[in-house]
Protein backbone atom coordinates (compact mmCIF):
# COMPACT_ATOMS: atom_id res chain seq x y z
CA UNK A 1 0.00 0.00 0.00
CA UNK A 2 1.86 3.16 -1.01
CA UNK A 3 1.06 6.48 1.01
CA UNK A 4 1.45 9.88 -1.40
CA UNK A 5 2.92 12.76 0.41
CA UNK A 6 0.02 15.13 0.55
CA UNK A 7 -1.73 12.37 2.12
CA UNK A 8 0.88 12.03 4.77
CA UNK A 9 0.88 15.63 5.37
CA UNK A 10 -3.07 15.32 5.32
CA UNK A 11 -2.75 12.63 7.86
CA UNK A 12 -0.01 15.10 10.35
CA UNK A 13 -2.44 17.96 10.32
CA UNK A 14 -5.30 15.92 10.84
CA UNK A 15 -6.93 16.23 7.91
CA UNK A 16 -8.37 12.88 7.48
CA UNK A 17 -11.15 10.56 8.23
CA UNK A 18 -11.19 8.06 10.30
CA UNK A 19 -10.59 5.23 7.86
CA UNK A 20 -8.02 6.76 5.98
CA UNK A 21 -5.89 7.92 8.43
CA UNK A 22 -5.89 4.28 9.55
CA UNK A 23 -4.63 3.12 6.45
CA UNK A 24 -1.48 5.46 7.37
CA UNK A 25 -1.32 4.25 10.46
CA UNK A 26 -0.60 0.73 9.11
CA UNK A 27 1.74 1.70 6.41
CA UNK A 28 4.02 4.28 9.34
CA UNK A 29 3.86 1.10 11.78
CA UNK A 30 5.72 -0.82 9.04
CA UNK A 31 8.03 2.51 7.72
CA UNK A 32 9.47 4.01 9.90
CA UNK A 33 10.51 6.91 7.51
CA UNK A 34 6.51 7.84 7.29
CA UNK A 35 6.54 8.10 10.94
CA UNK A 36 9.41 10.32 10.68
CA UNK A 37 7.79 12.34 8.07
CA UNK A 38 4.94 13.12 10.26
CA UNK A 39 7.29 14.09 12.79
CA UNK A 40 8.96 16.38 10.62
CA UNK A 41 5.50 18.09 9.55
CA UNK A 42 4.62 18.52 13.07
CA UNK A 43 7.76 19.76 13.61
CA UNK A 44 7.75 22.52 10.67
CA UNK A 45 4.30 23.41 12.36
CA UNK A 46 5.64 24.08 15.68
CA UNK A 47 8.25 25.94 14.36
CA UNK A 48 6.32 28.33 12.34
CA UNK A 49 3.70 28.95 14.61
CA UNK A 50 5.89 29.47 17.63
CA UNK A 51 7.96 32.00 15.42
CA UNK A 52 4.86 33.91 14.84
CA UNK A 53 3.02 33.50 17.69
CA UNK A 54 4.51 36.75 19.71
CA UNK A 55 3.22 38.92 16.91
CA UNK A 56 -0.13 38.24 17.93
CA UNK A 57 1.04 38.35 21.92
CA UNK A 58 2.20 41.79 21.24
CA UNK A 59 -0.03 45.29 22.03
CA UNK A 60 -1.26 46.52 18.77
CA UNK A 61 0.27 49.70 17.82
CA UNK A 62 -2.18 52.28 18.55
CA UNK A 63 -2.41 53.59 14.63
CA UNK A 64 -3.77 50.67 13.72
CA UNK A 65 -6.09 50.68 16.55
CA UNK A 66 -7.36 54.08 16.15
CA UNK A 67 -8.41 53.29 12.59
CA UNK A 68 -11.03 50.87 14.51
CA UNK A 69 -11.84 53.79 17.20
CA UNK A 70 -15.07 54.69 16.93
CA UNK A 71 -14.37 58.30 17.84
CA UNK A 72 -12.48 58.42 14.40
CA UNK A 73 -14.02 58.71 10.77
CA UNK A 74 -12.31 55.86 9.28
CA UNK A 75 -12.88 56.74 5.59
CA UNK A 76 -11.71 60.21 5.88
CA UNK A 77 -8.68 59.21 7.17
CA UNK A 78 -7.88 56.52 4.41
CA UNK A 79 -6.75 58.65 1.42
CA UNK A 80 -3.83 60.15 3.38
CA UNK A 81 -2.30 56.97 4.66
CA UNK A 82 -3.10 55.23 2.01
CA UNK A 83 -0.07 56.62 0.54
CA UNK A 84 1.86 55.46 2.95
CA UNK A 85 1.71 52.01 1.69
CA UNK A 86 2.13 52.24 -1.55
CA UNK A 87 5.03 55.28 -1.49
CA UNK A 88 8.15 53.31 -2.94
CA UNK A 89 9.04 53.87 -6.58
CA UNK A 90 6.76 56.38 -7.49
CA UNK A 91 8.66 57.16 -10.46
CA UNK A 92 8.08 53.61 -11.42
CA UNK A 93 4.21 53.20 -10.71
CA UNK A 94 3.95 56.64 -12.51
CA UNK A 95 5.28 54.81 -15.84
CA UNK A 96 3.27 51.72 -14.97
CA UNK A 97 -0.05 53.64 -14.60
CA UNK A 98 0.94 55.18 -18.30
CA UNK A 99 1.52 51.47 -19.98
CA UNK A 100 -1.96 50.49 -17.88
CA UNK A 101 -3.15 54.00 -19.32
CA UNK A 102 -2.73 53.24 -22.86
CA UNK A 103 -4.35 49.43 -22.17
CA UNK A 104 -7.04 50.86 -20.72
CA UNK A 105 -7.65 53.12 -23.51
CA UNK A 106 -7.76 50.07 -26.21
CA UNK A 107 -10.39 48.39 -23.90
CA UNK A 108 -12.96 50.72 -24.53
CA UNK A 109 -15.27 50.01 -27.76
CA UNK A 110 -18.95 50.16 -27.68
CA UNK A 111 -19.70 45.99 -28.53
CA UNK A 112 -20.44 43.94 -26.02
CA UNK A 113 -17.94 41.85 -24.17
CA UNK A 114 -19.81 39.18 -25.94
CA UNK A 115 -20.83 37.59 -29.53
CA UNK A 116 -22.87 34.51 -30.59
CA UNK A 117 -20.85 32.57 -33.35
CA UNK A 118 -22.67 29.81 -34.83
CA UNK A 119 -24.82 28.25 -31.78
CA UNK A 120 -21.79 29.31 -29.13
CA UNK A 121 -21.47 32.48 -27.50
CA UNK A 122 -17.81 33.79 -27.80
CA UNK A 123 -15.52 36.27 -25.89
CA UNK A 124 -15.06 40.08 -27.78
CA UNK A 125 -13.78 42.87 -26.98
CA UNK A 126 -12.68 43.93 -24.02
CA UNK A 127 -13.40 40.72 -22.39
CA UNK A 128 -11.35 38.78 -24.99
CA UNK A 129 -8.63 41.74 -24.87
CA UNK A 130 -8.74 40.45 -21.04
CA UNK A 131 -8.55 36.87 -21.77
CA UNK A 132 -5.68 36.84 -24.31
CA UNK A 133 -3.45 39.06 -22.45
CA UNK A 134 -4.13 40.02 -18.76
CA UNK A 135 -2.02 37.37 -16.54
CA UNK A 136 -3.63 36.24 -12.65
CA UNK A 137 0.13 37.03 -11.63
CA UNK A 138 0.23 40.61 -12.89
CA UNK A 139 -3.24 41.85 -13.48
CA UNK A 140 -2.99 45.40 -14.49
CA UNK A 141 -4.25 48.08 -12.00
CA UNK A 142 -7.99 49.10 -12.21
CA UNK A 143 -8.66 45.85 -14.33
CA UNK A 144 -12.55 45.85 -14.98
CA UNK A 145 -11.77 42.09 -15.54
CA UNK A 146 -10.26 39.85 -13.26
CA UNK A 147 -8.89 36.40 -14.91
CA UNK A 148 -8.76 33.87 -11.56
CA UNK A 149 -7.15 30.44 -12.86
CA UNK A 150 -6.00 29.02 -16.21
CA UNK A 151 -6.09 25.04 -16.24
CA UNK A 152 -6.35 22.88 -19.19
CA UNK A 153 -9.71 21.10 -19.68
CA UNK A 154 -9.36 16.65 -20.38
CA UNK A 155 -9.45 17.57 -24.39
CA UNK A 156 -6.22 19.75 -23.73
CA UNK A 157 -7.71 23.12 -24.28
CA UNK A 158 -6.69 26.19 -22.01
CA UNK A 159 -9.56 27.07 -19.92
CA UNK A 160 -9.49 30.40 -17.59
CA UNK A 161 -11.88 31.82 -15.06
CA UNK A 162 -13.01 35.30 -15.27
CA UNK A 163 -14.72 37.88 -13.64
CA UNK A 164 -16.13 41.27 -14.24
CA UNK A 165 -19.09 43.75 -12.83
CA UNK A 166 -21.14 42.35 -15.61
CA UNK A 167 -20.58 38.55 -15.97
CA UNK A 168 -18.23 35.96 -14.57
CA UNK A 169 -17.66 32.53 -15.82
CA UNK A 170 -15.02 29.54 -17.77
CA UNK A 171 -13.68 30.49 -21.30
CA UNK A 172 -11.49 27.92 -23.25
CA UNK A 173 -9.63 27.92 -26.42
CA UNK A 174 -11.41 27.02 -29.61
CA UNK A 175 -10.22 28.16 -32.94
CA UNK A 176 -8.08 31.30 -32.00
CA UNK A 177 -11.42 32.26 -30.28
CA UNK A 178 -12.70 31.98 -26.25
CA UNK A 179 -15.50 30.29 -25.95
CA UNK A 180 -17.78 30.45 -22.76
CA UNK A 181 -18.48 27.32 -21.37
CA UNK A 182 -20.30 28.58 -18.37
CA UNK A 183 -21.42 31.90 -17.26
CA UNK A 184 -23.30 33.63 -14.25
CA UNK A 185 -24.28 37.01 -14.51
CA UNK A 186 -22.16 39.47 -11.98
CA UNK A 187 -24.06 41.34 -9.15
CA UNK A 188 -22.39 44.97 -9.90
CA UNK A 189 -23.46 45.71 -6.20
CA UNK A 190 -21.88 43.03 -4.21
CA UNK A 191 -18.40 43.43 -5.83
CA UNK A 192 -15.74 41.72 -5.49
CA UNK A 193 -15.69 40.68 -1.86
CA UNK A 194 -18.72 38.62 -1.92
CA UNK A 195 -18.78 36.14 1.38
CA UNK A 196 -19.30 33.61 -1.56
CA UNK A 197 -16.95 35.14 -3.63
CA UNK A 198 -16.82 32.78 -7.25
CA UNK A 199 -17.21 29.36 -5.23
CA UNK A 200 -19.39 28.14 -8.01
CA UNK A 201 -16.96 29.26 -10.65
CA UNK A 202 -14.33 27.59 -8.64
CA UNK A 203 -16.28 24.49 -8.30
CA UNK A 204 -16.74 24.40 -12.16
CA UNK A 205 -13.18 24.89 -13.06
CA UNK A 206 -11.94 22.04 -10.88
CA UNK A 207 -14.93 19.38 -12.55
CA UNK A 208 -12.86 20.64 -15.91
CA UNK A 209 -9.90 20.46 -15.08
CA UNK A 210 -7.21 18.09 -16.00
CA UNK A 211 -4.67 18.47 -13.45
CA UNK A 212 -3.30 21.30 -11.89
CA UNK A 213 -4.24 24.89 -12.60
CA UNK A 214 -0.99 26.41 -14.48
CA UNK A 215 1.62 28.41 -12.19
CA UNK A 216 2.41 31.91 -13.18
CA UNK A 217 5.47 31.04 -14.92
CA UNK A 218 3.36 28.15 -16.91
CA UNK A 219 0.24 30.96 -17.70
CA UNK A 220 2.91 33.36 -18.79
CA UNK A 221 4.12 30.58 -21.43
CA UNK A 222 0.79 29.86 -21.93
CA UNK A 223 0.06 33.45 -22.85
CA UNK A 224 3.31 33.94 -24.91
CA UNK A 225 2.59 30.72 -27.13
CA UNK A 226 -0.51 32.12 -27.97
CA UNK A 227 -2.99 29.94 -25.83
CA UNK A 228 -2.42 26.84 -28.00
CA UNK B 1 -20.15 49.71 16.47
CA UNK B 2 -20.16 46.23 16.41
CA UNK B 3 -18.25 45.98 13.55
CA UNK B 4 -15.49 48.12 14.56
CA UNK B 5 -15.10 46.63 17.93
CA UNK B 6 -14.71 42.73 16.02
CA UNK B 7 -12.22 43.91 13.90
CA UNK B 8 -10.52 45.44 16.50
CA UNK B 9 -11.10 42.06 18.54
CA UNK B 10 -9.47 40.00 14.76
CA UNK B 11 -6.14 42.48 15.28
CA UNK B 12 -3.70 40.77 16.87
CA UNK B 13 -3.82 37.56 14.88
CA UNK B 14 -4.49 40.00 11.63
CA UNK B 15 -0.94 41.24 12.17
CA UNK B 16 0.62 37.96 12.37
CA UNK B 17 -0.83 37.03 9.48
CA UNK B 18 0.25 40.51 7.86
CA UNK B 19 4.00 40.05 9.24
CA UNK B 20 4.04 36.23 7.59
CA UNK B 21 3.43 37.19 4.53
CA UNK B 22 5.10 40.59 4.36
CA UNK B 23 9.16 41.33 4.46
CA UNK B 24 9.49 42.87 7.76
CA UNK B 25 7.43 44.03 10.62
CA UNK B 26 7.30 47.53 9.17
CA UNK B 27 5.87 46.33 6.03
CA UNK B 28 3.40 43.72 7.98
CA UNK B 29 1.82 46.99 9.91
CA UNK B 30 1.17 49.10 6.81
CA UNK B 31 -0.27 46.30 4.96
CA UNK B 32 -2.07 45.06 8.09
CA UNK B 33 -3.80 49.22 7.58
CA UNK B 34 -4.27 49.02 4.04
CA UNK B 35 -6.49 45.86 4.97
CA UNK B 36 -8.79 47.69 7.38
CA UNK B 37 -8.92 50.67 5.45
CA UNK B 38 -10.17 48.02 2.66
CA UNK B 39 -12.69 46.53 4.89
CA UNK B 40 -14.06 49.79 6.29
CA UNK B 41 -14.93 50.89 2.54
CA UNK B 42 -16.36 47.43 1.51
CA UNK B 43 -17.80 46.78 5.40
CA UNK B 44 -21.19 46.65 3.34
CA UNK B 45 -20.53 43.67 1.59
CA UNK B 46 -19.36 41.65 4.34
CA UNK B 47 -22.84 39.39 5.44
CA UNK B 48 -23.75 39.36 9.11
CA UNK B 49 -23.70 35.92 10.45
CA UNK B 50 -20.64 34.65 8.01
CA UNK B 51 -17.41 34.33 9.60
CA UNK B 52 -16.00 37.95 9.71
CA UNK B 53 -12.45 36.75 9.89
CA UNK B 54 -12.07 34.74 6.82
CA UNK B 55 -13.73 37.66 4.62
CA UNK B 56 -10.91 40.04 6.73
CA UNK B 57 -8.01 37.45 6.10
CA UNK B 58 -9.24 37.83 2.05
CA UNK B 59 -8.98 41.02 1.98
CA UNK B 60 -5.43 41.50 3.23
CA UNK B 61 -4.42 38.89 1.11
CA UNK B 62 -5.75 40.47 -1.71
CA UNK B 63 -4.21 43.46 -0.51
CA UNK B 64 -0.91 41.87 -0.13
CA UNK B 65 -1.24 40.24 -3.89
CA UNK B 66 -1.95 43.95 -4.90
CA UNK B 67 1.33 45.37 -3.48
CA UNK B 68 3.52 42.42 -4.63
CA UNK B 69 2.41 42.67 -8.07
CA UNK B 70 3.08 46.36 -7.71
CA UNK B 71 6.15 46.07 -6.44
CA UNK B 72 7.14 43.70 -9.49
CA UNK B 73 5.86 45.91 -12.09
CA UNK B 74 8.09 48.22 -10.46
CA UNK B 75 10.91 45.87 -10.69
CA UNK B 76 10.14 45.12 -14.57
CA UNK B 77 10.48 49.09 -15.58
CA UNK B 78 14.08 48.85 -13.60
CA UNK B 79 14.85 46.08 -15.39
CA UNK B 80 13.96 47.25 -18.47
CA UNK B 81 15.86 50.88 -18.42
CA UNK B 82 19.36 48.43 -16.85
CA UNK B 83 18.60 45.94 -18.74
CA UNK B 84 21.59 42.95 -18.81
CA UNK B 85 22.46 44.87 -15.04
CA UNK B 86 20.44 41.21 -13.81
CA UNK B 87 18.96 43.89 -10.80
CA UNK B 88 15.21 42.43 -11.03
CA UNK B 89 13.96 41.06 -7.81
CA UNK B 90 15.60 44.09 -5.94
CA UNK B 91 18.01 41.68 -4.06
CA UNK B 92 19.61 44.46 -1.68
CA UNK B 93 16.26 44.99 0.00
CA UNK B 94 15.84 41.23 0.72
CA UNK B 95 19.39 41.24 2.31
CA UNK B 96 18.76 44.13 4.21
CA UNK B 97 15.42 42.50 5.47
CA UNK B 98 16.99 38.74 6.05
CA UNK B 99 19.17 39.74 8.84
CA UNK B 100 16.35 41.15 11.02
CA UNK B 101 13.75 37.72 9.84
CA UNK B 102 15.85 35.03 11.47
CA UNK B 103 15.78 31.59 9.53
CA UNK B 104 12.18 31.06 9.99
CA UNK B 105 11.49 34.69 8.41
CA UNK B 106 14.09 34.04 5.74
CA UNK B 107 13.11 30.96 5.26
CA UNK B 108 9.34 32.14 4.33
CA UNK B 109 10.79 34.75 2.36
CA UNK B 110 12.49 32.17 0.05
CA UNK B 111 8.73 30.98 -1.08
CA UNK B 112 6.86 31.74 -4.05
CA UNK B 113 4.06 34.25 -2.89
CA UNK B 114 1.51 31.28 -4.01
CA UNK B 115 2.96 28.96 -1.38
CA UNK B 116 4.03 31.55 1.56
CA UNK B 117 -0.02 32.79 1.85
CA UNK B 118 -0.96 28.67 2.26
CA UNK B 119 2.07 28.24 4.43
CA UNK B 120 0.84 31.54 6.05
CA UNK B 121 -3.07 30.65 6.73
CA UNK B 122 -2.45 26.82 7.21
CA UNK B 123 0.17 26.55 9.45
CA UNK B 124 0.72 29.75 11.14
CA UNK B 125 -2.87 31.08 11.43
CA UNK B 126 -4.27 27.31 11.87
CA UNK B 127 -7.71 27.22 9.33
CA UNK B 128 -8.21 23.79 7.98
CA UNK B 129 -7.28 22.83 4.51
CA UNK B 130 -11.06 23.92 3.11
CA UNK B 131 -11.45 27.41 4.89
CA UNK B 132 -8.04 28.35 3.67
CA UNK B 133 -8.57 27.35 0.23
CA UNK B 134 -12.36 29.27 0.72
CA UNK B 135 -10.32 32.10 2.00
CA UNK B 136 -7.78 31.99 -1.33
CA UNK B 137 -10.75 30.82 -3.92
CA UNK B 138 -8.60 28.09 -4.91
CA UNK B 139 -9.67 24.34 -5.29
CA UNK B 140 -8.69 22.04 -2.19
CA UNK B 141 -6.63 20.08 -4.37
CA UNK B 142 -4.57 23.09 -5.41
CA UNK B 143 -4.18 24.27 -1.82
CA UNK B 144 -2.94 20.89 -0.96
CA UNK B 145 -0.25 20.63 -3.78
CA UNK B 146 1.05 24.00 -2.70
CA UNK B 147 1.14 23.35 0.73
CA UNK B 148 3.12 19.93 0.17
CA UNK B 149 5.78 21.52 -1.97
CA UNK B 150 6.17 24.81 0.37
CA UNK B 151 6.72 22.30 3.27
CA UNK B 152 9.50 20.88 1.32
CA UNK B 153 10.72 23.79 0.50
CA UNK B 154 10.99 24.97 4.01
CA UNK B 155 12.54 21.97 5.29
CA UNK B 156 14.89 21.98 2.92
CA UNK B 157 15.86 25.51 3.89
CA UNK B 158 15.62 25.07 7.90
CA UNK B 159 16.92 21.60 7.94
CA UNK B 160 15.39 18.58 8.17
CA UNK B 161 15.02 18.97 12.16
CA UNK B 162 13.37 22.35 12.06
Amino acid sequence: MTIDPEMLMAYADGELDPLSAKRVEKAMAADPALAERVAAHRALRATLAGHFAPVAEQPVPARLAALLDDAVVPIRAAPARRRNWLSAGNLAAMAATLVIGLLAGRMLEPAGPVASRQGSLVAQGSLAQALDTQLASAPPTGAATRIGLTFRDPAGALCRTFEDRALSGIACRAAGEWTLRRTTSGDAAQGAYRQAGSAETMEAAQAMMAGDPLDAAAERAARDGGWR
Amino acid sequence: MPFERDLLALLPRLRRFAQSLARDPADGDDLCQAAIERALKARDQWQAGTRLDSWMYRIMRNCWIDEARARTRRGQTFVAEDAGLGVGNDGHTRTEMAVELGNVGRAMAKLPDEQREVIALVLVEGFAYKEAAEILEIPIGTLTSRLCRGRDALMVHLGEAA
